[in-house]
């Protein structure tokens, strides 16, 4: 319960029709089943929500907690546990009324928006002046804002259009103190074009790799770089996802690529990127594809034993689709070109699917603002991934095959939905230097095995993370990130520092930011818990060293 | 409802359609009030919560879930991935649950006993309630058989200011050759509204007393100008086993036969006007497609409500069958049209909201250039005549079948 005094605060601080802290409504906040690795269904209901208007209004709020002891989290969409609360102490502080796109500077090539601007309007917005804008994996659901300030960032145009930490320009933070803090260009009162300054460049303080999930004040504006949109002000597009009519724009087409074997998909990756062609580029296996459009036929092809899938697989094997985007039908016939020969000698095959009027129609759109993701939802009901990092394509490549190992003896042991296979989700940036792949499972949340999954899929994940040097992004997890830290240049103690620094009271609910946790070590069986102390011991002695 | 993954799309029109930042939201409740739970997602969420108990309704609560148009856009936008979500069904049984557990709106009361006492929605005399047919020559289905039994439906029969649309309807029907009769003073409300305030005893002794009234009418056709008449009708009917023994239309949908059948045949008339789909003869005015037993992730899309079989074409074929008329569309049409703000009992309980709602719609229609806003709803008609009224807002707000009366050099007769 908030006390008394630190509601009446709030009220007077945003109007009492901006303040609840009515259960019910309260519970609407608390159902968070997605990423909600502990397994729960309902995060912590918070102490309260409220929903201020204007930078000033987050301030008032700031110092409201600030003086009653309370701690805050913002959220932006709040798609995700990462958005609710983590205990009954935290004012939830919901952005839905800044939800302005501030400035679309056409000439500079960005925009400034306010955290309740989503990814699908502002890039409506972008498409009528010829621009585009960066959409994270998540959807156009997503906030661009929180991407860019707060969580991870990547997405199926990164090929293109790079990640959201890159993308970040001048930023306007209310810090866990209530003061103000520009970063970038609006720093100085020079406009918002860039990141670093002039004024106080503190991008990496700010945001680092992965965001601080709400643990470190509130973003309240950012300018984002935007870049060419080769494609009309609008595109049609009627029904749902999957009787969608909407037809892919001139100059634009898109290619089905399969190899011979795994290293070749990579090379044509790395190719494609020293090229500096595509618009869209995702790896997704064919099995998958079928699983989204059709759940019903799914399960039957599983329980045949998998071999029709096997054989998709196989048959179009190590596959990502990719979209080609010309200004004219001169440059796409020559995207086109680079391409086929891109993909020949690496020996594979592209298929133009663009050819394919059903597939056209229903990836046509889909791809371009990355409306399909929610179908990953249909068959299971639910979803995880092993939230992995950013890394050299080849090391996110091999990181696949490890997870999938722990994957299927989940499956097989009934804790997690068959799908048929190995469900990577593999997008790149950095002229496709760079790759991010997470291995999906599918799991129903209904269902309490599934559940008990989840927790011990996490602690072996981390230990196959341990021993591949590898650092996942779920390290906001406070338990993994309890178990890596030590192991990766001690980086939770440096996040600590910075976070005291910037937050004397303590305000912030910091669980995903930088708070520890144990495992529960009674559950965990005593051979990985074996496997974990070996581990430990080696790289902390090689650190040390 | 613990399919729910939150992922907000039940609060923006689908993104393959969003064509502007102003016109991307779809959910007049969320956008009005704020708090997550304002939106259909977030009342799912409540609803979840009350079911297991973590919760409780509270007044507070209730008007929650009653500050709702009811207008399906929530569920509409959902479905464009998923099957598993019926978020209107369970907007239903939260009304239900409100009216069961006494956690009732004041002016929710007042009309349900006015309902209860003068058999329509605006507390009117009974006696009064066929007087706008007056002198349009219409049998009497109490008396006499006919071919096309039509329902005006409460708002039409006694709202003056519309009176010229449901007269311009009939006229239109016995100028395409129906024989046309009404139940006049005996006609009672459809119940559809009383159904979706939760309401659902009072409901059904509507429903049934339709169904006796059609079956003695010896009617082939149900022919109403109501676009909640026409969603009741069409779905709530069937959803609660009332099943109607006759074809039940839009009087849009059979105008639209008519002037393709040549029956009637519009004149030229100069004019701009853009179209405003009402929730109720759209989204919510798809058919009932039975229940769907078992885990609704392999539920057949055949048996989902998507929204895309509503009635959309018909309105906007007799519109383009008026030479000189111009239609120019919106950016939120068909099934991701924005609300009027008179449903699911806004008008009765909220009125600042519902016209707030309304103002939006004809923001949206100024943009598109239209002098006219036109549509086929009662509700909406007043809705918008309110809003526009208290706005300023220069946009004429005309109804679809006055204008095709006015087309078809045709005269309702003047006010009765
Ligand atoms: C289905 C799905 C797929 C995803 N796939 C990808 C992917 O491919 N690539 C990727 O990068 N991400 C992915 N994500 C994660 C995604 O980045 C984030 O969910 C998304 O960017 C967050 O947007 P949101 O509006 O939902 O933010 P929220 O959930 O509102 O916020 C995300 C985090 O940022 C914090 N936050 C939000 N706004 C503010 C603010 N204004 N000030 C301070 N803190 C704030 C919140 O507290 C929360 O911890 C996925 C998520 C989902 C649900
Ligand atoms: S109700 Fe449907 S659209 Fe809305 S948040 Fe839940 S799953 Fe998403
Ligand atoms: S029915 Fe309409 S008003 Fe109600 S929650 Fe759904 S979209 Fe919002």
């Amino acid at each position: 319960m908030i006390p008394e005094k630190a509601y009446a605060e709030l009220e007077k601080a945003i109007g009492a029709d901006n303040v609840t802290r009515e259960p019910a409504m309260l519970d609407s906040y608390s159902w968070q089943p997605f990423l909600n690795m502990s397994g729960e269904l309902w995060v912590a209901r918070p102490a309260a929500v409220v929903l201020p208007a204007s930078t000033e209004e987050v301030q008032e709020v700031v110092r409201a907690c600030n003086r009653n002891g309370l701690k805050l989290k913002a959220l932006s969409t709040g798609w995700g546990a990462q958005g609710g609360a983590s205990g009954d102490d935290t004012v939830l502080i919901d952005l839905r009324r800044m939800d302005r796109i501030i400035e679309i500077d056409e000439k500079n090539m960005y925009a400034v928006v306010e955290p309740y601007v989503c990814g699908g309007e502002l890039q409506a917005e972008c498409w009528k002046r010829g621009l585009n804008t960066h959409i994270v994996g998540a959807g156009p659901h997503a906030s661009p804002l929180a991407g860019a300030t707060s969580m991870h960032g990547c997405g199926n145009d990164s090929i293109s259009m790079s990640t959201s930490s890159r993308n970040v320009l001048g930023v306007e933070w209310v810090l866990p103190s209530g003061e103000v803090l520009r970063l970038g260009s609006p720093g100085s009162g020079a406009g918002w074009f860039c990141g670093d300054g002039p004024g106080p460049s503190l991008r990496s303080i700010m945001r680092g790799t992965s965001g601080a999930f709400g643990g470190f004040g509130v973003f309240t504006k950012v300018a984002l770089k935007l870049y060419h949109w080769p494609g009309p002000p609008t595109v049609e597009s009627e029904g749902t996802v999957l009787d969608s009519t909407g037809e892919l724009p001139e100059c634009m087409s898109f290619f089905n690529c399969s190899f011979a074997g795994e290293q070749d998909s990579v090379e044509a990756m790395y190719r494609i990127g020293e090229a500096e062609i595509g618009c869209i580029q995702v790896r997704m296996v064919t099995s998958e594809f079928i699983l989204l459009i059709m759940p019903h036929l799914f399960p039957k092809l599983v329980r045949k034993g998998g071999a029709i899938l096997e054989f998709l697989n196989e048959a179009m094997a190590s596959p990502f689709t990719i979209l080609l985007a010309g200004n004219s039908p001169g440059e796409l016939a020559y995207q086109e070109k680079v391409l086929h020969e891109i993909i020949r000698s690496c020996n594979g095959i592209a298929m133009d699917m663009s050819r394919i009027g059903p597939a056209r129609r229903l990836m046509g759109m889909n791809l371009l603002r990355c409306t399909i993701f929610p179908t990953v939802f249909r068959f299971g009901n639910m979803f995880a991934t092993n939230l992995d990092g950013n890394e050299a394509l080849d090391t996110q490549n091999a990181w696949t095959h490890t997870m999938e190992g722990y994957k299927s003896a989940y499956v097989r042991a009934g804790g997690l939905i068959d799908d048929g296979g190995e469900n990577p989700y593999m997008i790149n940036y950095e002229n496709n230097l760079y790759g991010h792949c997470e291995t999906i499972y599918l799991y129903d949340h209904r269902n309490r095995e599934h559940l008990e999954s989840l927790e011990p899929l996490g602690f072996d994940t981390t230990l196959a993370a341990i021993e591949q040097c590898n650092v996942p992004l779920a390290a906001f997890e406070p338990v993994t990130r309890k178990l890596m830290s030590p192991l990766a240049c001690d980086f939770n103690e440096w996040q600590k520092k910075i976070s005291a620094a910037f937050d004397q009271n303590g305000v912030s609910d910091t669980r995903l930011y930088t708070d520890e946790e144990d495992p529960d070590y009674d559950r965990i069986d005593p051979a990985k818990l074996e496997k974990l102390k070996e581990l430990q011991a080696r790289f902390r002695g090689k650190e040390r060293r | 409802m613990m399919s729910c993954v939150r992922c907000s799309s039940c609060k923006w029109i689908p993104f393959n359609q969003m064509k502007s930042a102003r016109f991307a939201k779809n959910c007049p409740s969320i956008a009005r009030h704020g708090f997550h739970s304002y939106s259909g997602s977030g009342r799912v969420n409540m609803g979840l919560s009350l079911l297991e108990g973590r919760s409780e309704l509270t007044e507070k609560v209730s008007e929650v879930i009653y500050s709702c148009q009811m207008c399906g856009a929530c569920d509409t936008h959902c479905k464009v991935y998923r099957e598993v979500i019926d978020i209107n069904d369970v907007l239903l049984e939260l009304r239900a649950k409100c009216v069961e557990d006494g956690e009732l709106l004041l002016e929710h009361m007042a009309v349900i006993d006015a309902l209860k006492r003068e058999n329509n929605m605006l507390g009117e005399p009974k006696a009064a309630r066929g007087e706008w047919a007056r002198g349009l020559g219409l049998k009497d289905v109490n008396t006499e058989t006919v071919e096309v039994m039509f329902h005006a439906g409460c708002r039409f029969s006694y709202d003056r200011d519309l009176w010229p649309g449901v007269r311009g309807s009939v006229r239109l029907l016995q100028a395409a050759g129906f024989e046309v009769g009404t139940a006049g003073a005996e006609e009672s409300c459809c119940g559809g509204r009383a159904y979706e305030l939760g309401y659902r005893g009072e409901a059904r002794n509507f429903f049934e007393d339709m169904l006796a009234r059609v079956r003695s009418s010896g009617a082939k056709m149900l022919v109403t100008a109501c676009a909640d008449g026409y969603a009741a009708f069409k779905y709530l009917y069937p959803l609660e086993g009332v099943d109607l023994p006759v074809e039940v239309f839009h009087v849009t949908q059979v105008l639209e036969r008519a002037v393709s059948g040549g029956r009637l045949r519009p004149g030229r008339l100069p004019c701009k006007v853009t179209y405003h789909d009402p929730c109720h003869l759209g989204r919510m005015g798809e058919p009932f497609l039975g229940r769907w037993e078992g885990d609704k992730r392999l539920r057949l899309r055949s048996m989902s409500r998507t929204g895309k079989n509503g009635v959309y074409q018909p309105p906007r074929s007799v519109l383009g069958s008026i030479p000189g008329l111009e239609l120019v569309e919106m950016e939120r049409i068909k099934q991701y049209a924005w609300c009027c703000g008179a449903g699911g009992g806004v008008i009765d309980a909220f009125p600042e909201y519902a016209a707030w709602t309304a103002a939006e719609r004809l923001e949206e229609a100024a943009c598109t250039g239209a002098e006219a806003l036109v549509t086929s709803c009662p509700w909406c008609e007043r809705a918008f005549l309110d809003a526009a009224r208290e706005t300023g807002s220069p946009m004429a707000v005309r109804d679809l079948n006055e204008l095709l009366l006015e087309a078809c050099g045709e005269s309702e007769g003047g006010d009765p």
